[in-house]
């Protein structure tokens, strides 16, 4: 009669299973995976080199010699998409590391200290949330040129303001624990509470900001490139390649498709990672009704 | 006599675990009846499944639900709303949270005479918390400026407006002083004379359920242990029944 | 309710103080002199006495402070100074440019409103199945790149069907493609946010209450959920429009629209600082006012906030 007691599954089954109910987290996973492999796959499969022009073999559909078709230039459209990988995502990986620095000791201290510095330190936050992120990072692109590393200063100058305040809210959430608040009472010190009891809590819903917001950082700095005030050429970059593409793409539809479709698969990882993190974290289910 | 409600076999689990088991009891028409157990006992997952609301993880494995000969397990969502409100309606344990709280008093007891299909929904409303013993000019108030024992009444008021032919309080006088307890009970009891629906009073406090009922029945860790009569728990041949009314002696001697 | 709204507004100037404050200090802090760059790009190699004759005369050679005084007088007054590009003055090339980026963005402010609604009640309401296939599409859409999506718009129904045309002269018929464009997504995005705030209501135990008194669906939604998330929802519908806003430059710029964001993108290759700057602050003012719109809205749908002010 007891036939729903639970089966005692190993933690790896039960990853597994829990896998195969978060199918979304597991198809992010998987897409995140795929483009580490990709971006790896140089050091064993050489590729035609990206920045070799073949103007006799200008925008020519995907063929045995070129498996995805060549840009305007001639140059093998495969070989400059994996050689994006690095750069695309490694320049939104990067403004992702720059913005945490920022942001998490930011948010840490304002949500600890409370009060005065708090109020400042949020302030000074806020008057950069007060203009639009994108726009915020223009101006910053404007005045220091147009290239890869302005881009990345400027999404990251627009973007670490937001972060700190999610990450002071999840300190606030924290230190309301009643843990928190025993350790504060038995007298430990600020730092020992920061490592040991708030950083554990604040950590699992900090991975789904990050991975969020890594999508976010993508989706903006290859705007930029794709308007031209981020990557230059003759970078590979997907959102520059398809600023390339723009004048051509009606002649090479490929041109259009693989830098693109990149993109998106690159930021749906990102996004599924997040999702389904958040999911992970949050079951509560709602009243049928 | 005539049974108003009939839970039988009723098996639930969660994540593979099993949190009721084989529970088995009849409510007759207009009879009133405590369903008594110490704190997770199940007691509060028997009344949700009784009113159709568990949530996942949270499924029924086995068992039958009777409400007027048909099982309600098998309903659908409409014919689950015609039920829920003027058939049978619950109390829920937490009346703090259990109100909107964007909304005014008025207008949630408003809706509820709306349902209940009354003439005058408002005199109906005002009428109510007459009944519990509630100024009116609740109804302009919003439930976080209302007290515990306040919002409790107001839900008592809310389930004399529907006049369920069932209803199911959930621990209506948990964490209230003995002073408003007694008047929440009061206000029970005068909805329940009023309307003549059945009741099951739910309560891990035997003194509170001797107070509306004279039946009730134990549980203990998921599973219907007797049905007795109140004043005969203590000569109950099973120990946990037994602790549950020395507890409660204990209590009443101690106060 | 005046007074509070007076106590938000106040509670406001050091955020717009330091907003202008920040604007300024990009330029003043910027690498390069901008009367060096001014005077190469008309062509002229200046000498060190004739820069420092100059810096004296424009001010430059005061101090930050000073100086930013002096931007503030001038820009209270509407005066940015005149472009380095075009010689006209910035404030005549922000009034010519910005109708056409107000009437996209509140297109598209409208249409990712209507999309967001759709999607997330959408969700909410249907059974598992479809509820799942909604979540699925939301991703997908929240993860494409705007400027791929316009391409391929273009591609469909300028190159395909011919139905639309790329270099339109900025008629209504020319807004379709680029609104739709800048919806989608941010209506997909908050589509998923409708969806989120919906669905925690609904784990809420006055949700509970109120199925068991037998209420529809849709009045459960109307009478007991909107209230509260409205506020908030407010709060995401104007921050998504400091996306918008952003987003409008990209589209703009393929779909020629002949707004603000071909003016910016222009400004930044030819280093044209003082129309750059005169975005930021035009484009930063205007976010901050819906956003204190959005803020109101939040303090008079919540019943404990309103409350409070009527009694203060
Ligand atoms: N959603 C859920 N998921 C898993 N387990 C649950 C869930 N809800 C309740 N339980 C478990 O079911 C058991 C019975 O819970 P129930 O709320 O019925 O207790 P109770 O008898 O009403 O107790 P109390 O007197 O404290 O209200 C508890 O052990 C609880 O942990
Ligand atoms: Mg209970």
């Amino acid at each position: 009669m007891n036939n729903f007691s639970a089966k005692k599954a190993n933690p790896l089954q039960k990853f597994i299973f829990n896998l195969k109910k978060h199918s979304g987290l597991s198809i992010g996973i998987i897409i995140l995976f795929a483009f580490a492999l990709i971006s790896l796959s140089p050091l064993f499969i050489t590729y035609i080199e990206p920045n070799k022009m073949d103007l006799l073999a200008r925008l020519s559909p995907p063929s045995s010699e070129h498996i995805l078709g060549t840009d305007h230039l001639g140059r093998d459209v495969l070989s400059r998409f994996v050689a994006a990988v690095p750069v695309s995502l490694g320049a939104a990986l990067f403004a992702m590391v720059v913005i945490l620095a920022i942001s998490l000791p930011w948010g840490l201290i304002a949500g600890i200290m409370g009060g005065r510095v708090d109020a400042i330190m949020m302030r000074m936050a806020d008057i950069i949330m007060a203009f639009p992120t994108l726009i915020f990072a223009l101006a910053i692109i404007g005045f220091m040129g147009a290239s890869l590393e302005a881009s990345i200063i400027g999404v990251a100058a627009a973007w670490w303001p937001s972060n700190a305040r999610m990450i002071r809210a999840l300190v606030l959430a924290a230190k309301e624990r009643e843990f928190v608040r025993a350790a504060r009472l038995a007298g430990a010190s600020d730092l020992r509470i920061v490592f040991r009891h708030i950083m554990p809590q604040i950590l699992p819903p900090l991975t789904v900001i990050i991975s969020l917001e890594t999508a976010s950082v993508l989706l903006a700095l290859s705007s930029l490139s794709f308007l031209g005030i981020g990557a230059q050429p003759p970078t590979p970059e997907w959102g520059a390649m398809l600023n390339e593409a723009r004048p051509f793409f009606n002649q090479a539809l490929h041109m259009l498709l693989v830098p693109g479709l990149a993109v998106t698969l690159a930021v749906l990882g990102l996004n599924l990672v997040g999702e389904g993190l958040r999911h992970l974290l949050d079951q509560r289910e709602p009243y049928k009704w | 006599m005539v049974n108003a409600l009939l839970v039988e076999g009723l098996s639930l689990h969660a994540n593979g675990q099993l949190l009721l088991n084989n529970v088995s009891f009849e409510l007759a028409l207009g009879e009133r009846k405590g369903l008594i157990g110490a704190s997770g006992c199940g007691k509060s997952l028997t009344a949700s499944a009784i009113c159709g609301l568990l949530r996942p993880p949270l499924s029924i494995a086995t068992g039958q639900i009777i409400l007027d000969g048909r099982n309600i397990l098998d309903f659908s969502k409409k014919e689950w709303r015609a039920v829920r409100g003027r058939h049978i309606f619950q109390i829920f344990q937490s009346p703090g949270t259990a109100l909107t709280l964007a909304m005014r008093i008025g207008p949630q007891l408003i809706e509820a005479a709306e349902i209940a299909g009354v003439k005058n929904p408002k005199m109906t409303a005002i009428k109510a918390l007459h009944d519990v013993e509630l100024d009116e000019n609740i109804t302009e108030f919003f439930p976080y400026q209302l007290s515990g024992g306040m919002k409790q009444r107001v839900l008592i008021a809310m389930a004399l407006i529907l006049r369920p032919r069932i209803l199911i309080a959930d621990e209506p006088t948990t964490g209230l002083d003995v002073l408003t307890e007694y008047e929440i009970l009061s206000s029970l009891n005068t909805m329940i004379e009023e309307t003549g629906a059945s009741l099951l009073f739910i309560s891990h406090d035997l003194r509170v359920v001797r107070n509306v009922a004279q039946r009730t029945l134990v549980m203990h860790e998921g599973q219907i242990l007797e049905e007795t009569q109140v004043d005969m728990l203590m000569q109950s041949s099973y120990k946990h029944s037994k602790s549950l009314a020395k507890a409660a002696a204990r209590l009443v001697h101690s106060c | 309710m005046i007074k509070y709204l007076l106590i938000r507004l106040a509670s406001a100037l050091p955020t717009l103080l330091g907003m202008t404050i920040v604007a300024f200090a990009i330029v003043s802090l910027a690498p390069g002199d901008p009367i060096e760059q001014e005077l190469r790009a008309m062509g002229i190699v200046p000498t060190i006495e004739d820069l420092n004759a100059l810096r004296a005369k424009y001010g430059l050679d005061k101090p930050f402070i000073y100086r930013y005084f002096d931007w503030m007088s001038r820009a209270v007054q509407f005066d940015f100074g005149t472009s380095i590009a075009t010689g006209r003055t910035v404030i005549n090339e922000l009034k010519l440019h910005f109708p056409a980026t107000f009437i996209l963005a509140i297109s598209a402010l409208f249409g990712t409103i209507l999309i967001s609604l759709a999607l997330g009640i959408a969700a909410v309401a249907s059974n598992q199945n479809i509820a799942s296939f909604l979540r699925a599409l939301t991703v997908v859409l929240v993860s494409i790149p705007s400027f791929w999506l316009a391409l391929i718009l273009i591609y469909i129904f300028v190159f395909y069907f011919g139905w639309a045309r790329l270099v339109g002269d900025g008629s209504l018929r020319d807004l379709i493609l680029p609104v739709v464009t800048l919806s989608l997504g941010s209506g997909a995005a908050l589509g998923r946010v409708v969806y989120e705030r919906i669905r925690a209501e609904m784990c809420e135990d006055y949700v509970r209450l109120a199925i068991a008194k037998g209420v529809s669906p849709a009045k459960i939604l109307l009478r007991h959920i909107t209230p509260r998330i409205i506020g908030p929802l407010a709060t995401a519908w104007t921050n998504a429009l400091g996306a918008l806003l952003g987003g409008a430059v990209i589209v703009e710029s393929i779909f020629g629209w002949p707004g603000l964001g071909q003016l910016i993108l222009q400004a930044i290759s030819q280093r044209d600082f003082p129309i750059i700057q005169a975005y930021l602050v035009f484009m930063g003012l205007g976010f901050f006012v819906t956003s204190l719109i959005a803020d109101i809205i939040v303090i008079i749908t919540d019943p404990q906030l309103r409350r409070k002010n009527s009694h203060e």
